[in-house]
Formats: structure tokens, C-alpha cells, sequence
């Protein structure tokens, strides 16, 4: 089992014959008070890893674009004995330079022995199938964001991956506005059901939204989609994509998650002065620290948008 | 008989609205039960514990505040500073748009208590000892311990207590600024701490706008409840 931090290519893993594990997926629903902390993300699956709580046999970790508190997490894991290899996004998007990030990764997985980009690209499209349905208020934001995020690790297996797919059931969902959750994924596992309840139906997860948008058929195609992951890049690009996205999901309204430590709080202006400042679209920003259900004062704020934008924002 | 009822994390406020005025009433939060006893009427609750409270209709003290304060400014106003007890929310009018910060004491109430106890005050002083400084000694932190450790240095410097604390407000005034839109020009303040005048003044100079602090800051919101309700009756 292959750990891994944040966006790591899943097809080239299972390629080389290992199942992944997004890390990340234990953190939401965890109790573990992490010593050394800056993000509570990063803090809490190392605190897992090293006591053992998460079996895994190698680490990749995402040091370069994305995640930076991730990197030294990744190297105390490594001192404690764990073989882990550091995965860079090349900022300007280099096709080639991702690559040769992706032979690396293989190369430190053992070599590619079964090619399984076909049908990861194959149970991508699926998703994407569930993420339309969401969109048009057939599956609730809740179930829709499970599948997107779980595009990362595809849940260890892609037999898993597909029955879960396979059991999402088409449903009415009621709702007054249509919210794009931009940043990091919450850490807050009710999120989304909160929203709902508030009349905001999540139809963008920015991030998840990107676990199951790259594929390719080889390493190549691979490398080509990967290389424009947005979140990796200069951030030119994440405002070009982001308001495209936003007009096609037929948006209202934004919500910028971000995480207490964590280098992307830093571009909450930049996205508030595009988005908002220049295309108008509502916006608030929501910072979390430790996982729990959402907090009042987040509630707060929640109901306190829904209820501006009722009163025609 | 209409009861704005607004709980919030230190003091419970009640607007009873009769139809030919208001009466207030504020108790601790704990103690928010006493504002109910012997009054029958239809109650909408705002503040933190609104769910947690009897209440007919709920709303959010961003939307009361904003009727509250129509109901006690007849002035223009761009923006409302509400300073609560363990939040501050910076709410713009003209754009519909709220700021808030919950994530630390910085700029809260909670802040200029903890700064009162310091000196072994009762928070209502404060404005007091400002009044008497001759100058703001410098002081840039809002955080409750790096705060301490610089009213500590100026003390040692020479600076005297209500120096001290007038420099406390205006570093309380900066940090509330910050959250501020550029563009207003008139500006109100809301909550228990709008009674300090030395914070209000520190935020007039800080921010060179007009600041207006209504006749009674600290149930704004309990009125503003009555009046969203009022305002919505002819939609229900």
C-alpha cells in the first residue's frame, strides 16, 4: 500500500502494481491531537503514520506545487524509516518535466508491470458522470463529493471505486443556491450536509474536481494532464480555470475553505479580487484548524451568507 | 408584544417591542432565562445560541445588525462594526458583504477585558484612564500574550498606565481597520464595547471617517431582530 499526501498520479501507482491511500481521507473523521503542528492535515497523517494507526509500505509525498508543510512531514516520516519518494509539479507546466516526475515515481514504485490507465481513465469518466448528475440536482453534494475526492487514492482499489459509483443512486435534491467550494477540501466531515441544510448545494469542489479530471491512456497523455493541474502552477492559470468553471456549473455564490498554516490562506486575496472584486460572484472564507463538525462560528458565517444572498446580493 | 431576543457569548440582550416603542433589557448570557419570565409574544432570536433558545423565528445577528441599526441611524451608513464578545464582524452595507474574526481575541471584546484585568480594572474604565493620557504609547499587537509582553515594556519605559491603555485602543482600533473597506465613508459601531468611547474615538482617527455609536449599542440586534420581523411580516 502506497501512501500518498495530496494529488499523486493514482494511475501510475496502480500501474506499478500497488494500491494507493490518500492519507488525507483518515484526517476529517480523526481524534488524534498531533504534537509539532502547523496544518492539523499534514500533522495528523504523519501522527498516523508513525504510531502505526495507517499501514503503509512506502510514502509519496508531494514536495513541490501544492502542499509545502508536507514536505518536512514526509521527511520525518522518512528518518523514522519509511521509504519515501518526493513528487514536484513543474510550475510552468512542463509536460515533459512531469514526465520525467512520473518515470521517477514509477522507477521508486519498481517499474510499471500491468498498465492500468485505461481503466482508471475509464472509472475517472464515471465519476465525472456522478459530478454531472450533482450538478443538475440528481445527487446530493454530500454523496457527490465522496466519489470526487475519493478519484485520489480511487479507495485503495479500483473494484471498491467502481462499486461505490455503481451504488450512487439518482435522488431529488432541494436547494436555493448553487455554491462552489474552492480551496482545500473541508476538514469539517459535515460540511456539505451543513450547507444543504442551509440551502446552498455545493455543484464545484475545486480540488476533488481535479482528482477526477486528469487521466491519459499512457504515461504521456498522463504526464499532459497532469502537468495542468491547477493547483500546482502559477496561480494565473487556477483564475482562468476557476472562471470558466464557475460560469459552466452555473454558480451563485463562492466559498473559499482554507486551512489555519497552510501557504494557500495567502491567496485568499487573489481569488476574493478575481472572483468577487471582478466577476461578482459572492464570496466568503471560511479557516479551519483541527477536524471536527462544523463550528458554530462557521455556521455563523454559513447562514449568515445564505441569508444575504436571499436578500439579493 | 414582539421579543427580539439576542444571546450572545457573554450578555443576553431583549428588545420587547409593543408596538409604540421598545424596552430593553441585558442580562449575563447564562442568565438569558430571566428575559423571558411573566412575557408572552412572538420571539425571534439572534446571536450565537438563537437555535438553542424558545424562539418562533431565527436570523443571524449579520441581518439583525443591519436592520437594528436602520431602526436607531437615520444617517448614510456604509458599514457596521460589530464588536462582540469573542467575535468582530465587519459588515458592508452597500455591497451586502460581511467580514468576520473568530479566530482569535484580537480586536474583541474578550481582548479588552483581558487588557482590563491586567490592571486590575472593570473593562467600563478603560475609556476613563484614556481620557486622562497625554499620548498613545506605542503598542502594535492585538494578540492577548504578545500584547502583555509589550504593555509590560512600556511600562517599564516610562509610560504611564492610561498612556498605556489609550495606545491599547488604538492598536485594538488598527486591527479592526484592517477588515474595513477602504472605500466608507461613514461607519457605525455596535456592541457592548461601542460604549468605550476611547475605542470609538481610536477608530474615528484610525479610520478618518464619521463614526456613529447608536443611543444603545448593545441591543442593536435585539431590535434589528423585532424589525426583520416586522420588515418579512407581509411575506409570511
Amino acid at each position: 500500500m502506497i501512501g500518498i499526501t495530496a494529488l499523486v498520479p493514482a494511475e501510475v501507482i496502480y500501474s506499478c502494481g500497488e494500491a494507493a491511500l490518500d492519507l488525507n481521507n483518515f484526517v476529517p473523521n480523526s481524534k488524534l491531537e498531533p504534537e509539532e503542528k502547523l496544518c492539523a492535515w499534514t500533522a495528523i497523517w504523519r501522527e498516523l503514520v508513525l504510531r502505526g494507526k495507517v499501514k503503509i509500505d512506502k510514502l509519496v509525498v508531494v514536495a513541490g506545487g501544492d502542499c509545502y508543510n508536507a514536505l518536512v512531514e514526509g521527511e520525518k516520516v522518512e528518518l523514522a524509516g519509511k521509504p519515501t519518494h518526493y513528487f514536484t509539479y513543474p510550475f510552468d507546466r512542463d509536460s515533459k518535466v512531469m514526465q520525467e516526475e512520473l518515470n521517477a515515481l514509477a522507477e521508486f514504485l519498481g517499474g510499471i508491470k500491468e498498465e492500468a490507465f485505461d481503466e482508471v481513465a475509464e472509472l475517472k469518466k464515471l465519476a465525472l458522470e456522478i459530478h454531472e448528475m450533482r450538478c443538475n440536482g440528481e445527487v446530493s453534494a454530500e454523496k457527490g463529493f465522496l466519489i470526487e475526492v475519493s478519484g485520489s487514492d480511487l479507495m485503495g482499489s479500483l473494484e471498491k471505486y467502481r462499486s461505490a459509483i455503481e451504488e450512487v443512486r439518482e435522488e431529488e435534491v432541494d436547494y436555493e443556491y448553487r455554491v462552489a467550494l474552492l480551496g482545500i477540501p473541508p476538514i469539517y466531515p459535515d460540511f456539505h450536509a451543513f450547507l444543504q441544510e442551509v440551502g446552498m448545494h455545493v455543484v464545484f469542489d475545486e480540488m476533488p474536481f481535479e482528482f477526477i479530471r486528469h487521466s491519459g491512456k499512457n504515461l504521456k497523455e498522463v504526464a499532459r494532464s497532469y502537468a495542468n493541474y491547477t493547483f500546482a502552477g502559477h496561480i494565473k492559470h487556477r483564475l482562468r480555470f476557476l472562471e470558466s468553471q464557475l460560469r459552466r456549473h452555473r454558480v451563485d455564490a463562492v466559498i473559499h475553505f482554507q486551512q489555519f498554516a497552510c501557504h494557500h490562506k495567502l491567496e485568499d486575496r487573489l481569488l476574493r479580487d478575481y472572483l468577487y472584486e471582478k466577476l461578482g460572484y459572492p464570496y466568503m472564507t471560511i479557516e479551519a484548524d483541527l477536524p471536527s463538525p462544523t463550528p458554530q462560528q462557521a455556521r455563523l458565517r454559513l447562514e449568515a451568507f445564505a441569508e444575504r444572498l436571499r436578500e439579493v446580493w | 408584544m414582539l421579543i427580539g431576543l439576542d444571546v450572545g457569548s457573554r450578555a443576553a440582550k431583549a428588545a420587547y417591542y409593543s408596538g409604540d416603542g421598545y424596552e430593553f433589557r441585558i442580562v449575563s448570557s447564562q442568565n438569558w432565562e430571566d428575559l423571558l419570565r411573566d412575557k408572552e409574544g412572538v420571539v425571534v432570536s439572534t446571536g450565537y445560541f438563537r437555535k438553542r433558545v424558545p424562539h418562533d423565528f431565527n436570523v443571524t445577528e449579520i441581518t439583525t445588525a443591519i436592520y437594528g441599526v436602520r431602526r436607531f441611524i437615520k444617517r448614510k451608513v456604509d458599514v457596521i462594526i460589530d464588536i462582540g464578545g469573542q467575535d468582530t464582524k465587519v459588515i458592508d452595507i452597500a455591497r451586502n458583504d460581511f467580514r468576520m474574526n473568530d479566530k482569535c481575541s484580537a480586536g474583541t471584546g474578550t481582548f479588552l477585558e483581558y487588557i482590563a484585568s491586567y490592571f486590575a480594572l472593570d473593562v467600563a474604565e478603560l475609556a476613563k484612564l484614556h481620557r486622562l493620557a497625554k499620548c498613545a504609547a506605542p503598542i502594535n499587537s492585538t494578540c492577548s500574550v504578545f500584547a502583555q509582553s509589550e504593555i509590560v515594556s512600556r511600562l517599564v519605559e516610562g509610560y504611564t498606565k492610561e498612556e498605556v491603555i489609550k495606545g491599547v485602543h488604538h492598536a485594538f482600533a488598527k486591527r479592526i481597520a484592517q477588515m474595513v473597506p477602504k472605500r466608507a465613508r461613514s461607519v457605525a459601531v455596535i456592541g457592548g464595547t461601542a460604549k468605550n468611547r476611547g475605542v470609538v474615538e481610536a477608530l474615528g482617527k484610525e479610520l478618518g471617517v464619521r463614526v456613529f455609536v447608536p443611543e444603545e449599542p448593545q441591543v442593536v440586534n435585539a431590535v434589528g431582530a423585532v424589525e426583520y420581523y416586522l420588515a418579512r411580516e407581509g411575506e409570511r
